[in-house]
């Protein structure tokens, strides 16, 4: 494998850092690889966030606009990649570590017949091979992984790993043909939004996550929701938060639930059982409130404020608002 | 219709868990249990033939695992909520799969199964790698329902379902055969009753072995298309910093000042 192939997973041209990420780090591995970086954007919005993608340095960006790829399941993607790995040739492969992003890597490794890695926080060269780093077992193991010289490799990197760069770029725009007859079984009839606008939890730069403390589902919107919008995070929740059915299961954070490694995370009146920990102890800078100074949590946070939460996030998110206003 | 439930055998997330440092694998010593999020799987099989049963259809509950013969009596729990019958896909060459050899594996055992409608648990509790599902439709040539909230309707050969997306949920429609992965929306996996746990003595489990399903391709450590060279502790996280806010304003200036320093604000 020589060239880097970036996945941009978008919504009608609009994406999030994780894109701009793996753009970065696509065009950081190839050199070393000896080969170029690629991205590759699918579906309505493709071409507008192409033009977002020029900004890093990338040898081609591929898109197509077809609107195939909203009304079907994940398969016109599949196609598509498959398309583009096999055009580019000998390839790694990076896909966001995102719902979306864990399915299309599961497809495209068993059509490429390619090693599948997930979850990789950083890459490093060795004799000029590729090497992942991957925390395993909810964190507790680090693995070192690399790929028996297949043709394709492909990874999925774990949102906030990587940093952002722009770079040199004076990427050429190519639009893929569209493979040619293929049908679609699986039809999206509806999409419902239940939380528009939200930040996709995986991927927010700040999460402030709610647990049994909180006492029910209303403080998730009025203390939490304020003070997450005012971080420019999401908002997430432990086990006990989500079986008591104050929030949805997609807000769960933990064994269970979502894995994050945000720079930031708020726990609020969460204890930090092992089943929670093992979602969040990744995450940079970890700060817990809670009424009891001898909760779980006090062993691997690196703030804990013991005192009222219902009285404490409130000033809190007027602290951060009033500094995000004065900026 | 025949509805497969593919569970994995893990071991007990409550017991300490380590890779092998010589084998660079997991160890799998202590207590196995059904993954967590496959027992989900199980329970939306379950749901699936009470409601066709009420409506006057008849099918089948298949339980489909690859994991060595020992796990047997853990697979008989999956059967004592209720399924009728399980296959173990065991053989020691199947040792050192990684994903693409055990997506390919299980594939090939459920070709030879048959089925009409595969149900998996969206992530495995130990690699915690969730693109098996996907890799497992691909290699079947069927397409892949992820993220299942809700089985609206599995009849007649077409298959309605609410799955999860980031932001709500889509509604997606198509014909079966199809593999779909649930999530743990769609309701707390059952106990096995006292009466589910004596019949599940007398329900069969077959064994399939490499032997029976003529591979062309090798699997197990062979077959890997990507090898583990390190395994390491990752680095650890000290006890905090611990303040006691005697009311909200001090709480509040102390997290505040303490992201200032880390400069996260």
């Amino acid at each position: 494998m020589r060239h880097v192939i970036a996945f941009a997973e978008h919504k009608s041209g609009h994406t999030r850092k994780v894109t701009y990420e793996l753009a970065s780090e696509a065009a950081r591995l190839a050199p070393s690889l000896g080969g170029k970086a690629h991205a590759i954007a699918v579906g309505p919005g493709a071409s507008t966030l192409a033009e977002q993608l020029r900004n890093y340095a990338l040898e081609t960006i591929q898109v197509n606009d077809d609107a195939d790829v909203d009304r079907y399941l994940i398969d016109p993607m599949v196609d598509y990649l498959e398309v583009v790995a096999r055009s580019i040739g000998p390839s790694v492969i990076l896909l966001p570590n995102t719902m979306l992003g864990r399915d299309l890597a599961g497809s495209i490794s068993a059509r490429l017949g390619a090693g599948l890695t997930s979850d990789v926080i950083e890459f490093r060269m060795n004799d000029g091979a590729l090497e992942c780093v991957a925390p395993k077992l909810g964190g507790t193991a680090v693995t070192g992984c690399g790929f028996k010289n297949a043709e394709y490799g492909v990874v999925t990197v774990r949102p906030n790993a990587f940093s952002a760069e722009q770079g040199a770029g004076a990427a050429q725009v190519v639009t893929i043909e569209k493979p040619a007859g293929k049908t679609y079984a699986l039809t999206i009839e509806q999409e419902v939004e239940e939380a528009s606008g939200e930040l996709g939890l995986e991927e927010a730069p700040v999460v402030v996550s709610g647990g049994r403390g909180l006492g029910g589902p209303e403080p998730f919107e009025t203390l939490l929701r304020p003070l997450a919008e005012a971080l420019g995070g999401a908002v997430g929740a432990s086990r006990a938060a989500a079986d008591a059915g104050w929030v949805p299961y997609s807000l769960q954070i933990g064994q269970t639930g979502k894995i994050v490694s945000p720079p930031l995370y708020i726990a609020v009146g969460i204890s930090g059982a092992i089943q929670h920990k093992v979602g969040m102890q990744s995450a940079g800078t970890i700060v817990a409130i809670n009424r009891d100074s001898g909760v779980p949590i006090a062993e691997f946070a690196d703030l804990l404020v013991v005192g009222d939460l219902f009285a404490i996030v409130p000033e809190l998110t007027g602290l951060v608002a009033g500094a995000k206003a004065h900026a | 219709m025949k509805i497969v439930a593919t569970v994995k055998l893990v071991p007990d997330a409550n017991a300490p868990r380590r890779i092998d440092p010589q084998s660079k694998r997991l160890a799998r010593s202590g207590d196995t249990v059904i993954n967590p999020f496959d027992e989900y799987a199980i329970e939306a099989a379950l749901q699936l033939k009470g409601r066709l049963a009420a409506a006057g259809e008849s099918s089948t509950v298949t339980i489909f695992t690859m994991y060595p013969e020992r796990g047997k009596e853990v697979v008989r729990k999956a059967l004592a909520m209720g399924a009728d019958h399980a296959v173990m896909l065991s053989d020691a060459a199947l040792e050192g799969s990684d994903v693409w050899a055990t997506a390919y594996a299980i594939a090939q055992g459920l070709k030879k199964i048959g089925f009409d409608l595969i149900v998996t648990g969206g992530l495995a509790d130990d690699g915690n790698t969730g693109g098996v599902p996907c890799a497992i439709a691909e290699h079947l040539g069927v397409p892949s329902l992820t993220n299942v909230r809700k089985v609206e309707s599995a009849t007649e050969g077409k298959i309605r379902a609410q799955r999860e997306t980031d932001s709500g949920y889509q509604v997606v429609s198509g014909p079966l055969p199809v593999l779909i992965s649930v999530t743990m929306a769609v309701g707390e996996p059952r106990y096995a009753s006292l009466k589910g746990i004596m019949g599940a003595k007398k329900k069969p489990i077959d064994l399939l072995t490499l032997a029976d399903l003529q591979l062309p391709t090798a699997v197990g450590t062979d077959g890997a298309k990507t090898h583990v060279f390190e395994v390491g502790a990752p680095k650890g996280r000290e006890k905090a910093r611990v303040i006691e806010a005697a009311d909200g304003a001090t709480g509040a200036r102390a997290i505040f000042e303490f992201l200032r320093e880390k400069k996260l604000i």
